[in-house]
Order: C-alpha cells, then sequence, then structure tokens
C-alpha cells in the first residue's frame, strides 16, 4: 500500500505493509539508523521520534498512522540550532555516555522545551520518564536539559 | 490473508466494519504490543485490521447538555490540554504511561482494551461516562458500567465503532485520585482509587467512589453509595469503619507480577479510610 508523509522536511512516498512499525520503516526502508530500538513495547525511549513537533515511540506506531504527518528524526534535528544547544549541554553535563539512548533523549528534551521552555526539575523527571538510560542515573541528563533550556533562552 | 483498511471517513470505516470483523487500531500502543513480532516484522494480526488515527471528525472535544464528549481519536494529550476535560480525568490522564505514549496514544483506545489496570476507566466508571457506537445501522449509548464485560472484554458488537465518551456534568466540591504503582510515572498500576464527594449543610449530599487493579474491571457499588448519601457527617464518621468492611467485600485483587492480594486490599482499605477522613473533615 502507498503510504506518504514527511520526513526530516521532504516529502516520503513508500510502498510497504501498513502495518510495519514506522521504527523499522526509519531503520530499514529509510536507512535513518540514528533512531534505535531498545525494548521494542514502548517502555524504553530508544525509537522516539518527533511526529507534529511531539516525541513518539516509533515501535509502537503504525506505519499506517504515519500518513499525513511530520516527522523529524536525530538525523533532522542535527541541522537545527537547538539541536546544537542540546548536544552541547548533554556534552557539558555528561549526559551521555554509551550513547544508546541518546538520540531518543535528544528527541524527548526537544519536545518537552517545544512545549514548555522553561521545565522546573520536576517537570523535566515527569516528561523525560518514558526514556530510559542504564549508564547515566538520569542527574546528569535532567541538568543537560536544565542547562539547555537556559541556554536555548527564547529559542524554543 | 489479514486485510488492511485505511478509510478516509467515518462513513466509510463503518461500512467496511459492516462487512469485517477488524481490530480497530486508533493511536496503536496497545494493540501493537499486544501483536508484537520479532523485531524487523510487522506485528502479527489474526484477523482484519481498521485504522482510524486519521480520520479527523473522530478528533476533539466538545461541549452540549449531555456533558463534555470526547471523541474516539482524541490523544490523552490533547485530553490532558483541554479546558473541557474534567479535572479528575486530567489527573489520571497525567499518570498513564510517559508522555511519548500520550502523544498518540487515545482515551477511548484505554476504555476498549478494557485491562483491569486501565488507569482512565476508574474515572470513566466514576464520573458515570456514557460511551457512544454507532455502525451503518445507526447509533447507541451505553453506560461505561455495562459497556466492560470483563478482562479485555466490551460490549462492542463486530460492525460498531466507538465514535465518543460522554461525560455527564457533574457538581460535587472535592475529589480524590490515587494511582499506587511501582514508580511515579510509567508505572502499571498495583491499586487504583477515584472519588468524590458534596456536604450541604452538615449532610453528605455525593459521595462516590471506584476502584482499579482490584477485579477483572473496575469496580464502584451504587448500593454503598446510597447507603451513605443522605447520613450527617457525624453519622459518616461513627459509622466509618462499617463502610470500610462493606468497601472491602466488593474489592477482590488478585496475586499477580506487580503484587500480591493481601497488599492491595490493604492498600484500598487505606485509602477508603483517608477518603472518608478527608469527606467528614470537609476539606
Amino acid at each position: 500500500m502507498k503510504i506518504n508523509f514527511n520526513m526530516n522536511g521532504k516529502p516520503v512516498e513508500i510502498d510497504v505493509d501498513p502495518s510495519m512499525r514506522f521504527l523499522d520503516v526509519v531503520r530499514d526502508v529509510l536507512h535513518l539508523n540514528g533512531t534505535k530500538e531498545g525494548c521494542g513495547e514502548g517502555s524504553c525511549g530508544a525509537c522516539v521520534v518527533l511526529m507534529d513537533g511531539k516525541s513518539v515511540n516509533s515501535c509502537l506506531l503504525p506505519v499506517a498512522n504515519a500518513i499525513g504527518h511530520d516527522f523529524v528524526t536525530i538525523e533532522g534535528l542535527k541541522e537545527t540550532k537547538e539541536f546544537d544547544i542540546l548536544q552541547q549541554a548533554f556534552a557539558e553535563m555528561g549526559g551521555s555516555q554509551c550513547g544508546f539512548c541518546t538520540p531518543g533523549m535528544i528527541i524527548a528534551a526537544y519536545s518537552l522545551l517545544k512545549h514548555n521552555p522553561y521545565p522546573t526539575e520536576a517537570q523535566v523527571r515527569e516528561e523525560m520518564s518514558g526514556n530510559l538510560c542504564r549508564c547515566t542515573g538520569y542527574q546528569a541528563i535532567v541538568e543537560a536539559v536544565l542547562k539547555a533550556a537556559k541556554k536555548g533562552a527564547g529559542l524554543w | 490473508m489479514v486485510e488492511k483498511y485505511i478509510p478516509a471517513s467515518k462513513k466509510e470505516a463503518l461500512e467496511v466494519l459492516s462487512k469485517h470483523d477488524c481490530y480497530i487500531v486508533a493511536g496503536g500502543s496497545d494493540l501493537m504490543v499486544m501483536k508484537k513480532n520479532t523485531a524487523g516484522l510487522a506485528p502479527k494480526f489474526d484477523k482484519d485490521i481498521l485504522y482510524t488515527s486519521h480520520i479527523d471528525e473522530l478528533k476533539g472535544i466538545y461541549e452540549d447538555e449531555a456533558g463534555v464528549h470526547v471523541k474516539a481519536g482524541t490523544t490523552l494529550d490533547e485530553v490532558l490540554n483541554s479546558k473541557l476535560a474534567p479535572a479528575l480525568l486530567k489527573k489520571a490522564v497525567s499518570q498513564v504511561a510517559s508522555a511519548n505514549i500520550r502523544h498518540f496514544a487515545t482515551l477511548v483506545g484505554n476504555l476498549a482494551n478494557a485491562s483491569p489496570a486501565g488507569d482512565t476507566i476508574v474515572v470513566d466508571f466514576l464520573l458515570d461516562a456514557k460511551v457512544k457506537l454507532e455502525s451503518v445501522g445507526g447509533e447507541r449509548i451505553v453506560d461505561v458500567e455495562n459497556f466492560v464485560l470483563g478482562v479485555r472484554k466490551i460490549d462492542r458488537h463486530p460492525d460498531e465503532l466507538i465514535t465518543e465518551l460522554i461525560f455527564p456534568k457533574l457538581d460535587y466540591s472535592g475529589d480524590m485520585w490515587w494511582k499506587v504503582g511501582s514508580r511515579k510515572a510509567d508505572s502499571i498500576s498495583k491499586v487504583m482509587v477515584a472519588g468524590y464527594w458534596g456536604i450541604r449543610g452538615k449532610i453528605v449530599e455525593k459521595f462516590a467512589l471506584s476502584f482499579g487493579s482490584v477485579s477483572i474491571k473496575a469496580v464502584r457499588s451504587h448500593d454503598i453509595e446510597k447507603e451513605i448519601i443522605g447520613l450527617s457527617v457525624s453519622e459518616l464518621k461513627a459509622r466509618k469503619n462499617e463502610f470500610i468492611e462493606k468497601y472491602g467485600k466488593i474489592v477482590t485483587p488478585i496475586d499477580d507480577q506487580r503484587s500480591n492480594a493481601e497488599y492491595r486490599h490493604k492498600v484500598a482499605m487505606n485509602i477508603v479510610s483517608e477518603f472518608i477522613d478527608k469527606v467528614v473533615g470537609g476539606k
């Protein structure tokens, strides 16, 4: 079945099984491998991508539900000023260690700051609770997001 | 061969359902896990699938004399950001899964999956929500307490589509929501309790409690509520233990991987006790 959506600013038309996971379309059809598969059941957030500016678990999204929406993966976000700020904040605060969760963390942080540019620490912890990290213990990630919020004031 | 339908409108969706028995996928957050396949392969569905998430006429929240209508395609995030949605419902929604999932999972999907641990179902029961179902033959409206039949069982005929969840307007002076889980966010509950009350003069004019994760479906006792409504505050205070005992008989949890029956029962009764204290304390 023909499926149309926008990916990283460009229109995409693919002919796939509409019940396919969007994650598999992103990685195996579009070859955007920055998006990772962790748990495959919506708990870990390694696979989140932006759908119309909000973070969604691509492992739980049938590609049928992608029709007509605008998506951004970490590869698309890389071209933005917001990404530079987030990347720098994560580097400075030690918010990334093995790096597997990091694309999902950056996407979730972007989604949070886009809708709440000045979050409290509690809001960062709550909003990013769907993104798991086995290395950092979260403190460094929370500090990185708060730092990015401060540095990018007005940008989000 | 499993067929997949992506209808352009509600009318087309109802026509598909009139001819084919389908899984209805709105957000997909539950079904994609239930039907999960090996990584890299599409989920395994054993019958036809109808996708509804792109149908605009199934999205949105509006209000009329019957109450607040949440259309079936409305996401949990949209409920959370709505000025019309009942405050108690929003409290429950804010604790469903994670923000990532709330961005695409739907309120009606949480009801339609009829998990005994479905967070928002407890509030649907408490707030006397009504389920609107449509088919090519017409529509019907069912009380949510009758709509949920058991574990993952609902009163939906194969040709019907749930199109709305309707919350009638209720006036009460206080409400409470508890979700007891293993972590603060992104958890599946061990026990849930929702309640509201209203006091006029020194009389308990309104009183309702519903429970989740303690039975095959959410639980509410209109009989106990009827006994309490009309009592004076001091009478309710004096008879508190009697009512806790009565609630103790309708709360029948089981042991599972998240918790055990004894803990769940104890916690639920502690919450009933705290709730009654709150009601008689007038806070």
